[in-house]
């Protein structure tokens, strides 16, 4: 076989490994039969998905991560999808300004962001903990929403929409019939990297938790310190094969190309 | 003649650049009227002034005798067909085609009639239930055509509908275009820069320059007395000479005649001597560019497109008599 880009072939093949090796380690050892997390695994056996599955804790946390999730999910997407439209339809002054203020949580390291929610909302507001990590996870996902949806409507002729007001559709019309069909790959794609990046979150969740509500990772990270059995490892490869569904799903619906070509254009 | 559409003292400002400077213009009903002229001189300025997607930043837009300058697209019952051609790709060609008899909340049954009349004026029937992805551009251009024709609206407004097919479709849809607004007898209002289209499909032409009218009328009229340099300049007027009382002239290239003897007699048309700059052999024609002087004195330059046959012994260099009847001369205003 003749490899055309051998450098950048190598570099691609050392990445794979570097990302997917780790993760079948852990998959390996969610199988044992043994008692501690090592590898080799000692023997195969399910025992360790049962008890994740009926562990108490994973359980009552992984509700909450999904609940979460899908909560700061339609939050972030009912503020964004509004604000890219006006980014890059309306006639505002500074939308450059705007844009940049719904991105920068790209930036702003998430432990400010926590911290500050922490001090502002949770002790200064006393909000509960719920609300407050629902604020901050809608906060974090807003760049998703805004940079995807926006991808989407970058593509889109704007002529569309006139076309459809000049056959004589109200401005609301136009943007359900014409705008909304158009923008729902974008749509249904900002809400599939939201989703994950909630669910997957630490830092945030880390710092803003509190006894009665956890989410999945931090309740792992929790148990990872006190022992160290693989029965965290069979939570995590459960999340692996959810996201892979997930994954699939989009693949098979709006395809992988449309969610995250819209990113790089 | 019934004024279908009129500008009144119409401007349109953005910033400091003046697209659209202090406008007349009516449209009138039933005619086939094109803006002709180059980028940048107004032409689809106005025309999206007219069909309500921007407001002029003062004057009067009538719509059918009706003050229409504030009214939103959606209340002016106009069709348009964009550049780009705008149909929805998440529709079929017949609900793309449909799209605004369904908000005019025509029954179904009585859309699909008219769906399927308009894609047969069209000549697309067969591709009624493709997706507009799925269509070459010359069909899309009529899907176009056919949306905005659906709602039989007041005017029909074209916007550059030819500039993205190729060379030979879009002179066959000269034709087609023509054809539909017989058939219809729809008002139509095309913006476009390409003079050929303009003459051969306009009722009535109107010439913009940076904003302005330089002139308005009949193809016919406007190509034989073009009112100004610019107009003739654009309608493909070469030569421009001032005669001694400093009128100025234009002549079209396949008007002048190149020879190598001044003829005998007098003339009343233009008679000047030069030397021949350039010769290019185009086949059927040839055109030869002349270094004369003019009767004011002054330098031009001289293109005359004569036929090939028997003007072999033309060479770069000779000198040569510049002649044109006096019925070939257009004296300009400006």
């Amino acid at each position: 076989m003749k490899v055309r880009r051998p450098v950048a072939s190598a570099l691609a093949v050392a990445g794979y490994i570097v990302m997917i090796v780790p993760i079948m380690f852990v998959v390996a050892t969610a199988f044992t039969g043994g008692e501690t997390l090592r590898f080799p695994p000692e023997g195969v056996s399910l025992r360790w998905f049962e008890a994740a599955l009926s562990y108490e804790p994973f359980l009552g946390a992984l509700v909450s991560s999904l609940q979460l999730a899908l909560l700061a999910t339609v939050i972030a997407l009912l503020i964004g999808v509004p604000v890219t439209l006006a980014i890059y339809r309306g006639k505002i002054p500074g939308k450059g300004i705007v844009e940049g203020l719904f991105l920068s949580p790209l930036i702003v390291p998430e432990l400010v962001v926590g911290l500050a929610l922490y001090q502002q909302l949770m002790i200064g507001l006393r909000l509960d903990n719920f609300p407050t990590l629902l604020i901050g996870h809608t906060v974090l996902m807003l760049p998703y929403a805004v940079r995807v949806t926006g991808a989407s409507l970058a593509l889109a002729d704007p002529a569309l929409e006139e076309a459809a007001r000049g056959l004589g559709a109200s401005p609301l019309r136009a943007f359900f019939t014409v705008t909304l069909p158009l923008l729902r790959p974008g749509i249904f794609s900002a809400g599939l990297l939201s989703f994950v990046t909630s669910f997957n979150n630490v830092p945030l969740s880390l710092l803003l938790q509190s006894r009665d509500f956890r989410t999945l990772p931090v309740t792992m990270l929790d148990y990872v310190q006190q022992s160290y059995d693989p029965m965290v490892a069979a939570m995590a490869t459960l999340i692996l094969a959810g996201t892979i569904v997930i994954a699939v799903v989009a693949e098979r619906t709006v395809g992988f190309a449309k969610i995250f070509g819209g990113i790089n254009r | 003649m019934t004024i279908a559409a009129e500008f009144i003292s119409v401007s349109q400002v953005f910033g400091d650049f003046t697209a659209v400077d202090d406008i007349d213009l009516a449209i009138t009903e039933g005619k086939l009227t094109t803006l002709l002229g180059p980028s940048g001189c107004g032409k689809t300025t106005s025309l999206r002034m007219l069909a309500g997607y921007s407001a002029p930043s003062s004057g009067t837009i009538e719509i059918a005798g009706v003050d229409s300058t504030r009214t939103p697209p959606e209340k002016r019952g106009l069709g348009m067909v964009f550049q780009s051609y705008a149909l929805f790709p998440h529709l079929t060609v017949a609900e793309n085609v449909g799209y605004g008899l369904k908000l005019r909340r025509v029954p179904a049954a009585e859309r699909q009639k008219t769906v399927m009349e308009t894609l047969d004026l069209v000549g697309l029937a067969h591709l009624a239930a493709s997706k507009p992805k799925k269509l070459s551009g010359g069909q899309q251009q009529r899907v176009a055509l056919a949306r905005a024709i659906a709602i039989k609206p007041k005017l029909l407004l074209l916007d550059e509908p030819l500039s993205n097919l190729d060379a030979r479709l879009r002179v066959q849809m000269r034709a087609e275009i023509r054809r539909i607004q017989a058939e219809t007898g729809l008002t139509v209002v095309l913006v476009t820069h390409d003079q050929d289209e303009a003459l051969e499909m306009s009722d009535d032409m109107v010439v913009m320059r940076s904003g302005r009218i330089m002139q308005q009328g009949s193809p016919q009229h406007v190509f034989r007395n073009p009112a100004n340099r610019f107009v003739a300049d654009f309608l493909g007027y070469e030569n421009f000479v001032t005669t001694a009382d400093g009128s100025l002239l234009a002549v079209r290239p396949e008007h002048l005649d190149v020879t190598a003897e001044t003829p005998a007699g007098s003339t009343d048309g233009l008679r000047l001597e030069g030397r021949i700059a350039d010769v290019a052999f185009r086949g059927v024609d040839l055109l030869v560019t002349v270094d004369a002087i003019d009767a004011s004195g002054a330098r031009v330059r001289l293109i005359s497109d004569v036929r090939s046959t028997g003007v072999d012994s033309l060479a770069v260099g000779d000198s040569v008599s510049v002649n044109a009847a006096a019925g070939r001369l257009v004296a300009l205003t400006d």
